[in-house]
């Protein structure tokens, strides 16, 4: 009886294995040497064309202690300020306004296709070099934005994109406005909670937002958790929009120089290519321990189907 | 699963297949845009018809920083291309010695003798030759000369002392409507540092010295640049940091001149066209001011072909090289898009459209007023980059101009240190 | 009759608000399109909306491409290289996150966690070494630096997905399909993939588009002009030192967004198909 039980589980781990092994030759093959190699350059001083020189710690310590002849890296400590405030302002916000729009989205009107269509048409520009000029015409000092506040409200607004003190606000407005992702999941979610535990309700008698809190956001709670990890784990490996917009600059005044951005100016442009890599080790780090903390939170939050 | 891998074997096997060739091809990586391509391809059908048996293939980028990206990645990969447009830069792959000197073909493969001394000693490094000029260009102040003319203000001379530049932009100011102004911010752009480059020159004291390794800049001066950029923005001469920073002034689509927004901007010469392409008003060239009396100015190679050290076939690069920038018929092709052309026999064939014109004419007024090109200071890029933020912090009000001027010498030392 | 027009009335408020923030939200693409119309050296000195003289010469000149390589070229190497990455992604990451979500075998949560970790480290200090080791395999200025990896479920986001839209399902199902004589196999090609329908067309339609758009892996691997694709196109339009053609790039910007666009438009019906019209009891 044991030795069945016991021969059934090696049989069911040898089929999981299976199932899991053209991932595990891509994480052994493809994904770790990278990795491993990476982390190694976080201890060497990295020129890219030269071969990496040992020189133990000094990256760290430069990040966050210093010296007189290693003086403290204060433009780091800025991009990671910036980058965490983008973090805890742009996801809640695009979330937000991504499953608000998603539940309007998930009527039957009868231009719903049209309108789901046009709504992600943000998205569709991702990463775009147009992008720029676009945001640009937006929020400059003599923009739409302020032609508008000018003209309608008598208003003298400052010129939003390059006035440090907004600069991160308008990227942020980007983020939101590019909602497109996890508005879809959410409405693949939406749609895969059963219709009969709304009638079922409808018939006791909740209202609508009775159903919200009891049906929607319940069944919905693996894929909310889900937008939330990964919306997080991108905003704060943001890039390619501070990059656009700011001409690779992170200005004005390292207002909107995002974590990735200086990480990829370091390694790149200023040929630091081991400090950048023990920058993107510290940001795994801080990611993955936010993460650990949003799976342990979970556990009590979300409820999946039936199982588990 | 079967089909799929099928799919693989057939992928797999067509890519050896491309991997196949007989010809020697030598891979040549540049930064442009379309019109550069396309003269480059001809340039490389033109030569490729004169020897057979080498095939030129281009790896093209469409800016820098992507050109760079790439071409440190390959070179890391120990793939890189056999010819590399390098720009201000160079110095910093000379010193990580990935190029490969080439004297020991001039004169044989390689005709220095009829490139402009001038053009060969910038690209001699440590006494080595490791990049060939592409051709010349020249800093210049562009104005738009439609925008002055519709505001009723006379047009500027070309060359001008530092005062009467100043009383010229107040005669602007009062001319030009509110929400336009007489100048970009030029003290310092995030592309490059050429401004603050001109005026240390102009200064008396150059920003490096590559044989002694020390800047003659003290902190000093470089308040007295941020000075003189400070009394223009409290005078409304150039606009305030934040509208200022909204053209980051990387090209034209973010030039303020372009926009309409400043009547005088920063570029290079072998600019002009490009300029030009993305406005309906004309556009033409100024000195900068106080060059006359002090040869301020310089004449610098806009780039360089240079060849990797690990070429396999570094004769045939190197033959490549030397048709593009001796060849009559490249030329022709070429036009003076990668700057005026610094060799006599290419020079030879030239013909020249009317923003040619205009930085030719500009060009005999300005050339007498040059002297030779002062080294780079290490670690161009992030002197750049580091330079701008320095002088934004200041612009903003957010350090003084003492602690600026403090800053940016203690960035030059750490670079030349670094 | 009364809840009828009640109900009428509901329809026009939430189609004109839907209308109303969709045109706020579309007005820079609005400009984008208007702008591709415009003449090159108007697109930035003119600040109004519409052309004053309206141009196809912006798509004539963008469609040649760079000169010596058109921009159909462009496209079709991208669709190459999307439409393969699309397959691979369907395919492996819901074969992993079937396992993930589904299966109980040693180490689970370990590799589980491993997975979630190599989302974290920033792509571009693995650039290098990644760089390195397709160099070896030889596969420099070919596609298969861009696609092979997904035949390998390297990208740990849909596995994320398809895993947790797979735990959400009734876990019922499956055993019951046990009780059938279905395999691991069957379950998972029977029942997970049908149900799970609205997650691997969001699979699709997200490789797609980030595939599309992947700048930086496509310049660093493709070296031959005839290998280069769209996203590479449009930025050989723009040129830091000299002559940029924004016309012809706005207007090669719009085409590159027809294809997401219609793959978009057609795939979001399946969105439609809930769980319930899969006949499951609730």
């Amino acid at each position: 009886m044991n030795k069945r039980a016991r021969k059934k589980a090696i049989r069911e781990n040898l089929t999981s294995y299976a199932f899991l092994i053209p991932w595990l030759l891509g994480f052994f093959v493809l994904t770790l040497y990278p990795m491993i190699y990476s982390f190694f350059l976080s201890f060497t001083e990295f020129n890219i064309l030269q071969p990496p020189k040992w020189i133990g710690l000094r990256n760290y310590f430069v990040m966050f202690i210093g010296n007189e002849q290693f003086p403290r890296d204060e433009r780091f400590l800025n991009s990671l300020l910036v980058t965490f405030k983008y973090v805890f302002i742009s996801v809640p916000l695009k979330l937000i306004f991504a499953l608000g729009v998603a539940m309007l989205m998930n009527r039957d009107l009868k231009l719903i296709p049209f309108y789901r269509t046009l709504y992600y048409i943000p998205t569709l520009l991702g990463g775009s070099v147009a992008i720029a000029a676009l945001w640009r015409r937006l929020f400059a000092g003599d923009g739409v934005l302020n032609t508008i506040l000018r003209s309608a409200f008598g208003l003298n607004p400052p010129a939003w994109i390059s006035n440090p003190k907004y600069a991160l606000y308008t990227l942020i407005l980007l983020s939101v406005w590019q909602f497109g992702s996890p508005m879809i999941i959410f409405l693949a979610g939406l749609k895969q909670i059963p219709r009969e535990y709304y009638e079922a309700s409808a018939v006791d008698g909740a209202g609508k937002m009775r159903q919200f809190f009891s049906i929607t956001l319940p069944c919905l709670s693996p894929i909310i958790f889900f937008n939330l990890v990964m919306q997080m784990i991108n905003a704060f490996q943001s890039f390619t929009q501070a990059y656009i917009v700011s001409g690779g600059q992170g200005g004005p005044l390292d207002s909107t120089m995002f974590y990735s951005l200086y990480l990829y100016i370091k390694g790149f442009a200023f040929s630091e290519m081991g400090y950048a890599s023990a920058m993107a080790w510290v940001l795994l780090i801080i990611i993955a321990v936010l993460t650990a903390l949003a799976f342990k939170l979970s556990g009590s939050l979300v409820s999946y189907g039936s199982g588990e | 699963m079967k089909k799929t891998g099928l799919a693989l074997l057939i992928i797999l096997m067509s890519a050896v297949m491309v991997f196949g060739q007989q010809q020697i091809t030598i891979r040549w990586a540049y930064w442009g845009s379309e019109s550069r391509v396309k003269r480059s391809q001809e340039a490389i059908n033109l030569f490729e018809a004169a020897n057979p048996g080498i095939k030129v293939n281009p790896e093209i980028s469409g800016g820098t920083g992507d050109h760079f990206n790439k071409v440190d990645t390959q070179l890391a990969g120990g793939s890189g291309p056999d010819i590399i447009q390098m720009g201000g830069n160079i110095n910093d792959y000379v010193k990580r010695g990935v190029l490969l000197p080439l004297e020991k073909y001039s004169g044989t493969i390689l005709n220095t003798a009829v490139i402009d001394p001038s053009a060969i000693e910038s690209g001699t490094i440590d006494g080595h030759l490791y990049g060939v000029s592409t051709g010349v260009t020249m800093p210049a102040l562009v104005y738009n000369k439609s925008l002055i003319q519709r505001a009723g203000a006379p047009l500027p001379k070309v060359s001008m002392t530092y005062e009467e530049f100043r009383n010229y932009l107040v005669t602007l100011k009062s001319k030009l409507p509110a929400g336009v102004y007489p100048m970009q911010d030029i003290g310092a752009l995030s592309s490059n540092s050429t401004p603050f480059g001109y005026w240390t020159r102009y200064n008396g004291t150059p920003l490096y010295d590559a044989a002694t390794k020390t800047t003659a800049v003290k902190p000093a001066d470089a308040q007295k640049y941020l000075e003189l950029f400070k009394d223009y923005r409290n005078n409304g001469l150039v606009p305030p940091a934040d509208i200022a920073a909204g053209y980051a002034e990387t090209n034209a689509d973010t030039s303020m001149v372009i926009a309409g927004k400043a009547a005088i901007g920063f570029i290079w010469t072998n600019q002009l066209a490009g300029y030009q392409a993305a406005t309906t008003d004309e556009l033409c060239l100024m000195e900068f001011p106080g060059a006359a009396a002090t040869k301020a100015l310089w004449q610098a190679p806009s780039q360089f072909y240079t060849v990797n050290k690990n070429s396999k076939y570094p004769e045939a690069a190197v033959k490549f090289i030397n048709f593009l920038v001796n060849s009559p018929e490249a030329a022709k092709v070429l036009g003076n898009d990668r700057g005026a052309s610094a060799s006599a026999t290419a020079r030879a064939a030239g013909a020249a459209d009317i923003n040619d014109r205009k930085v030719l004419e500009y060009l005999d007024v300005a050339g007498p007023h040059s002297s030779k090109e002062t080294d780079h200071v290490p670690n161009d890029t992030e002197f750049n980059s580091t330079l701008f933020l320095i002088y934004q912090k200041v612009a903003f009000g957010q350090i003084s101009t003492a602690a600026g001027g403090q800053q940016i010498y203690d960035l030059i030392v750490r670079l030349i240190k670094k | 009759m009364k809840k009828h027009t009640r109900n009428l009335i509901n329809s026009i408020i939430t189609n004109a608000f839907i209308i109303l923030l969709g045109v706020c939200m579309l007005y820079p693409v609005v400009w984008l399109i208007a702008a591709s119309f415009k003449e090159s050296n108007t697109i930035f000195s003119d600040p109004g909306l519409w052309p004053k003289a309206f141009t196809l010469q912006n798509y004539v000149k963008g469609w040649q491409g760079i000169g010596i390589v058109g921009f159909g070229t462009f496209f079709k190497n991208s669709f190459i290289i999307s439409g393969l990455c699309v397959i691979a992604n369907v395919i492996f990451c819901s074969l992993t996150a079937y396992a993930f979500a589904r299966l109980k075998f040693a180490g689970r949560n370990f590799w589980f966690a491993v997975m979630m970790v190599t989302m974290m480290l920033p792509t571009h200090v693995t650039t290098i070494p990644r760089y390195i080791m397709f160099r070896k395999f030889g596969w420099i200025d070919t596609f298969l630096p861009l696609v092979i990896p997904k035949f390998f479920a390297t990208d740990a986001f849909f596995i994320f997905l398809l895993v947790q839209f797979i735990r959400s399902l009734p876990k019922e199902l499956d055993e019951s399909a046990l009780i059938d004589g279905c395999g691991k196999f069957g379950i998972y090609t029977q029942i997970v993939m049908p149900l799970t329908k609205p997650a691997l067309i969001t699979t699709v339609i997200f490789t797609f588009l980030w595939t599309w758009d992947d700048f930086f892996n496509q310049l660093l691997y493709l070296n031959s002009p005839s290998k280069y694709t769209v996203p590479m196109g449009l930025r050989l339009f723009l040129d830091s030192s000299g002559i940029s053609s924004w016309g012809p790039m706005f207007a090669m910007s719009v085409l590159s967004l027809l294809p997401c666009f219609i793959l978009f438009f057609s795939l979001q019906k399946y969105f439609v198909q809930g769980i319930a019209t899969t006949g499951i009891k609730g």
